[in-house]
């Protein structure tokens, strides 16, 4: 009976691909009618979702890893083969279950945000991408990887710059292309390097760990940080991420900013963690590093965004610089050969990677629904949406709450198990490399700290209060094929919240498959609790406090309840009638933490009073705020510009003259007779 | 059922414990400003008063703004609820917490965090500016403060080997009248941590409706009725609450050792005092300190996150 499962699991991934390429060409074929290839497109996506789902759950379930051939070209040998080992299964569930409820919202979504004569296109693509992910995950050879990894950035380019009479937009799609490229450039060489030294193109034989040593492997190292670590968003590669991800339409936001990165992040513990031998002392601090700059530079920028996607956008960066925090702290624990400790860095790393795909999927979906019904994504436009959309708002405040890290929901579970590998990393960890740990506890924290206060800014500001533009009182509720998606991945916060031990008994399957680790008995009473290895440091029962927290709100609600009617009045306007102006602005509110983190900011302001007859009585008042582009500026500046004087230079050698051109030639041919006469 | 009794016993030890904290909470608010009254040559309030108010305002009828939707009227409910759970992860009397099973000292920060978040939340829906101006002001001064407290907490956390409040308690019970001198440093990184979260000066001002420096009393000003009965209560068993806690990672001594009535009344009494203690140091800071501008609160803060810092470097290098 199993090895019927694990056949049929090993049928699932050729036969999800298949679904999807029959489904694609189908959409591409209907072309025209829009709405009919939007169906097949999406449909078929949903199926092989769940057939991919199936087959990683097996996996995951202890059924061990299965593999196969995805295409056999007889003629030229040339093989594409695939393997779902336990790690590729995690991130294979991860991505389909998020998946399904976003391209469920999509099938809705799309009719309202896409011109009808690009819907095939855009499905087609969305199938496309979600398809290449897949294979990204499971591929066993280079060849397949590569493949796929190109398609995936290629389709992603496409949705992107899909609304294309944006200027915004175009810049967009072709940053993102460039920063892609970029990082596939040092994909390739780096998997060059080690497909010469090993002779094979196979990753398991490549990510053995023994092929490089040396300076050698340091610069595959790093050709695979800067190579993953673009598509993972990881500052300071992270340019391309605050202008792709709101580019595209709201659900494929959703789509890039809560499972894409995951590809990123999958590389990262594939091959920089375990794929490349022992980790070194540096690289575990390089990735801590990293990862904690990430963190609080994303939230701090987040904090301060005007632009609701944009602001999740920078979100996805400090969730993905957390996931890389845990992760340089298993590998500090690995290069100091504590297995153990690794192990619990390793859960939370991989546990926050499913924790932020959940709750950023729900908030991208609540953020394009609001979009949608006002036209705007100006935090300072909105304003009173929880009256007018009751079922996107409440799930957003799900949202939020999960994303601010509070018990009992999912972001606090994962959050909770990083400060535990910290804890334990600083008594495993030798002279003063510990005290990297309580440092990024700290940072961790004061990450936390500021993720609730810009999700107290978000939701307030554009969900209570008054209404603070027209197309903000106008709005109204999204259809329910909308809003039970997002119902969908609330549900799934809440649940991880509280069942954290079924999210960890599933990440032990992948612990006994990677090397260096050693498993821990980190689940302890069934599926609600976790503990650290032999509870030296804390445990967590989340389901139990769930039950006093609530038991403590509900006599507190019994204690407030002495009359059933309230009586409504207007709020204290100061002697004035309140207004959607009266009200506090989102500038406003994060402007204290902007004035105390000023060197990060470096904001620069003016302010202009416009007066007729005294300074004192200004007839209106123009502000303006930015703030400083210190990456773009600082360091991508001066490399655009090199390379462009380069360009330039070039001009000289390239200048179209077919003689000069016929000279190249011949010089390069003698310099090679030379060569190889030489090397005789 | 086997497991019933142990449910029930665990149960009623919450329950007790949590009155006891609800019950004492107002005591500790109005000796904190009798005191301080006492110290300006003032009379001060009969030290009953805070009971006085709860009973007022919850005999009061609600009213509620306009403008306000349902998060409003889950603000004061959910801050409650959650500083009242948060209590059950403490030890008081005993050195064991009722809840301790279920999560450490980072479960109880993050309900402090829960309970933050849902108040400053509901503080902006009714559309006043104070509200907004007092929630982002709070949540600027929390988001500040974490660090410090985080490393605070690490620091005896790495000297007991547990997170758990139950286990540090016991640990440094073992330990003994020993007092490191990082113990004294981080002491008082978290003292000046508890008052910037409780809202007392220098940090904020509690006894002020001045528009443009309050923090904690303006994101609540919309309150009334038993909204604010809720919200006043909440406040006052979190600041017991963060008094208790230093007591416990500090100063444990006295704890009751076994439920018995007099180890219990030893118990009581103890934790009495030493609360009593830290709250006549809370008002001699309120008294002798003028509140610092929103701005300089950073200084503040990092001053304490340098101390806890050093307490770690000298504890552990």
């Amino acid at each position: 009976m199993s090895v019927n499962l694990g056949q049929l699991a090993a049928v699932a991934v050729p036969a999800a691909v298949l679904i999807r390429l029959v489904t694609v060409a189908a959409a591409i074929v209907l072309g025209r009618r829009g709405a009919a290839a939007r169906t097949i497109a999406l449909t078929g996506s949903i199926v092989a979702s769940v057939m991919t789902i199936a087959a990683a759950v097996h996996v995951l379930g202890g059924g061990g890893a299965v593999a196969g051939v995805l295409l056999h070209h007889a003629a030229s040998g040339a093989v594409l083969t695939f393997s779902m080992t336990p790690l590729s299964a995690w991130f294979v569930m991860v991505f389909g279950v998020i998946a399904i409820p976003i391209t469920v919202y999509s099938a809705s979504y799309f009719p309202h945000a896409i011109p009808p004569a690009r819907m095939a296109a855009v499905s087609a693509a969305f199938n496309v991408m979600l398809g290449a992910v897949e294979v990204v995950f499971v591929a066993a050879d280079v060849l397949t990887f590569v493949f796929a990894w190109e398609l995936m950035t290629l389709a992603t380019a496409m949705l992107v710059a899909s609304g294309h009479e944006e200027r915004g937009n175009r810049r967009a799609g072709y940053l993102y292309l460039v920063m892609s490229h970029v990082g596939t450039g040092c994909l390739l060489a780096a998997f060059l390097i080690l497909a010469a030294a090993a002779g094979s193109l196979s990753l398991p034989s490549l990510l053995a760990g023994h092929l490089v040593a040396g300076y050698t492997r340091t610069a595959v190292f790093l050709l695979f940080l800067v190579g993953f670590g673009v598509k993972a968003g990881l500052i300071p590669f992270h340019v391309w991420l605050p202008e792709a991800h709101p580019a595209a339409p709201s659900s494929i936001s959703a789509l890039m900013s809560a499972v894409l990165i995951t590809a990123g992040l999958y590389g990262l513990v594939r091959v920089c963690a375990f794929g490349l031998g022992t980790p070194d002392v540096i690289w575990g601090v390089a990735f801590m590093g990293l990862g904690a700059l990430s963190a609080i530079l994303g939230v701090l920028y987040a904090l301060t965004q005007g632009d609701l996607k944009r602001l999740l956008a920078y979100s996805t960066i400090e969730n993905s610089g957390i996931v890389v925090l845990g992760l340089g702290a298993a590998m500090l624990a690995l290069a100091y050969g504590r297995g153990g400790i690794a192990t619990v860095a390793i859960a939370a790393s991989l546990a926050h990677v499913l924790n932020h795909a959940a709750f950023k999927g729900l908030l991208f979906l609540g953020a394009g629904s609001v979009v949608m019904q006002t036209g705007t994504r100006r935090v300072e436009q909105f304003g009173g949406l929880l009256r007018r959309m009751p079922w996107t708002g409440s799930l957003f405040l799900v949202g939020a709450l999960a994303i601010a890290g509070l018990p009992p929901l999912n972001g606090f579970v994962s959050e909770w198990l990083t400060f535990q590998a910290l804890l334990l990393g600083f008594g495993a960890t030798p002279g003063f490399v510990r005290l990297i740990h309580p440092l990024s506890a700290a940072l961790l924290a004061l990450t936390t700290a500021l993720a609730a206060a810009c999700f107290v800014r978000v939701a307030g500001i554009c969900f209570l209060a008054l209404p603070r533009s027209e197309a903000a009182a106008a709005a109204g509720e999204v259809p329910a094929a909308m809003w039970i998606p997002q119902a969908a991945l609330a549900l799934l916060c809440v649940a991880l919240g509280l069942m954290p031990g079924v999210v960890l008994s599933a990440l032990g399957a992948i612990v006994t498959s990677l090397p260096g680790l050693q498993p821990v008995p980190l689940v302890m009473w069934g599926s609600t609790g976790i503990a650290s290895p032999a509870r030296t440091f804390d445990h967590l029962v989340p389901a139990t406090f769930a039950v006093a927290l609530l038991a403590a709100v509900t006599v507190g609600a019994l204690a407030a309840r002495r009359r059933a009617v309230v009586r409504r009045v207007p709020a204290w306007g100061c002697g004035g009638v309140l207004s959607a102006q009266t009200q506090y602005t989102a500038t406003a509110f994060s402007k204290p933490l902007l004035m105390i983190f000023r060197a990060v900011y470096r904001p620069t302001r003016e302010v202009e009073a416009l007066a007729d007859v005294s300074p004192y009585y200004p007839q209106e008042v123009r502000y303006r705020s930015v703030i400083e582009p210190t990456f773009e500026r600082y360091v991508y500046s001066p490399v655009l510009r090199a390379v462009l004087r380069v360009a330039n230079g070039m001009k000289a050698l390239q200048a179209g003259s077919l003689h000069a051109y016929l000279a190249y030639v011949l010089a390069l041919g003698v310099l090679l007779l030379l060569w190889l006469g030489g090397s005789k | 059922m086997p497991m019933l009794p142990e449910v029930v016993r665990q149960g009623s030890f919450a329950v007790a414990q949590t009155v006891l904290l609800l019950a004492a909470a107002p005591l500790l608010k109005t000796a904190i400003k009798k005191m301080k009254a006492r110290l300006q040559n003032r009379q001060g309030p009969p030290l009953l008063q805070g009971y006085y108010d709860l009973a007022k305002l919850f005999a009061k009828e609600p009213v509620r703004a306009e403008t306000a939707s349902w998060v409003f009227a889950a603000g004061p409910r959910v801050y409650f609820g959650a500083v009242i759970a948060a209590t059950t992860l403490v030890p008081v009397l005993v050195p064991a917490a009722p809840l301790e099973a279920a999560g450490g000292i980072l479960l109880l920060v993050g309900m402090l965090a829960l309970a933050r978040f849902a108040l400053a939340t509901a503080a902006l829906d009714t559309g006043s500016a104070f509200g907004g101006m007092g929630a982002s002001r709070d949540m600027t001064i929390a988001a500040l403060a974490e660090p410090a407290l985080m490393l605070g907490l690490f620091t005896s956390a790495l000297a007991a080997g547990s997170l758990n409040m139950g286990g540090l308690v016991r640990s440094v019970l073992q330990r003994g009248l020993v007092l490191y001198p990082s113990d004294l440093l981080a002491f008082a990184g978290l003292f000046i941590i508890v008052i910037a979260e409780t809202g007392r000066i220098p940090v904020d001002n509690p006894a002020t409706h001045l528009e443009l420096t309050m923090i904690h009393e303006a994101m609540v000003l919309e309150y009334a009725g038993p909204d604010l009965a809720l919200v006043e209560w909440g406040s006052a068993v979190k600041e017991l609450l963060y008094l208790t806690l230093l007591v416990d990672l500090f100063l444990p001594l006295g704890m009751a050792a076994d439920a018995a009535p007099a180890a219990l009344l030893t118990g009581l009494l103890a934790w009495a005092l030493k609360v009593f203690l830290l709250a006549v140091g809370v008002t001699i800071t309120e008294t002798t300190n003028a509140k610092l501008r929103l701005f300089r609160v950073p200084e503040l803060v990092s001053v304490s996150l340098g101390l806890a810092f050093l307490a770690l470097a000298i504890r552990f290098l």
